[in-house]
């Protein structure tokens, strides 16, 4: 599994890169830690090359979203594939997150 | 029947070894990427539970993991020695809520729920053992 974060123009494009399972979730949530503490963060996640993403995944992402919310942020999940998009119905992240 | 069994210990870094145990009796059994997904998902949450919970810290335990098919379904049988542990009996988490009201965890039993087609749990031998059915 790799993460990585990046700022571009005052929005950051955080990458997920193979199988969010608990045995690399800590490691991800240390990679996307600056996105945690942004004002107003404008943040895209990409997920086009996501395979997999267990609950403490999730609970990143969910992590992630009310941060910016509470920072005055948005954030955006980017190329979802229908596996994973199936997860998030389960769990009503369909909801809460915006899609692109 | 067909069966594969695995062993781990409570040690969260172990769970990649499911994720591979999963795909090598996936591919052995001829099941779709997207059923092997999804067993690999319920049964990592279940794992999960145990590795997190079931033995005090400092404790190694571990924890033993049964795969078995027949023609309608596949049957996963999860054990360990732990506190006894009931997950059957613990609320699913409420999904409509907004982001804001939403407690950050808790969607592991859910997502089992969601994802097998039978979940039951039986106390036996001071062992917890905790089976999921999923149809083919």
């Amino acid at each position: 599994m790799n993460a990585s974060v990046e700022e571009i123009a005052g929005k950051y494009i955080a990458t997920l890169d193979g199988e969010l399972d608990t045995a690399a979730a800590s490691e991800v949530e240390e990679i996307l830690k600056p996105l945690y503490s942004a004002p107003n963060p404008d943040i895209v996640i990409d997920c086009s090359r996501l395979q997999y993403i267990a609950s403490s995944g999730l609970r990143i992402l969910l992590s992630i979203l009310k941060s910016a919310k509470a920072n005055g942020g948005k954030v955006v999940l980017r190329n979802v594939n229908e596996d994973i998009k199936s997860v998030f119905k389960m769990t009503g992240f369909v909801n809460i997150f915006d899609f692109e | 029947m067909p069966k594969e069994s695995l062993i781990l210990t409570n040690d969260v870094r172990q769970v990649s070894l499911l994720g591979d145990f999963v795909k090598s009796t996936a591919a052995k059994w001829h099941l779709s990427a997207s059923l092997a997904g999804q067993l690999r998902l319920a049964m990592e949450e279940a794992v999960v539970n145990v590795m997190e919970y079931a033995y005090p810290d400092g404790v190694q335990g571990t924890i033993e993991i049964e795969l078995f098919k027949d023609g309608q379904c596949i049957s996963v049988v999860i054990s360990d020695e732990g506190t006894v542990f009931d997950p059957t009996h613990v609320m699913s988490a409420d999904t409509t809520l907004t982001a804001e009201d939403r407690p950050i965890g808790g969607l592991g039993i859910s997502l089992i729920r969601e994802l097998v087609d039978e979940m039951s749990y039986e106390r036996l031998r001071n062992k917890n053992i905790l089976t999921l059915k999923k149809k083919l």
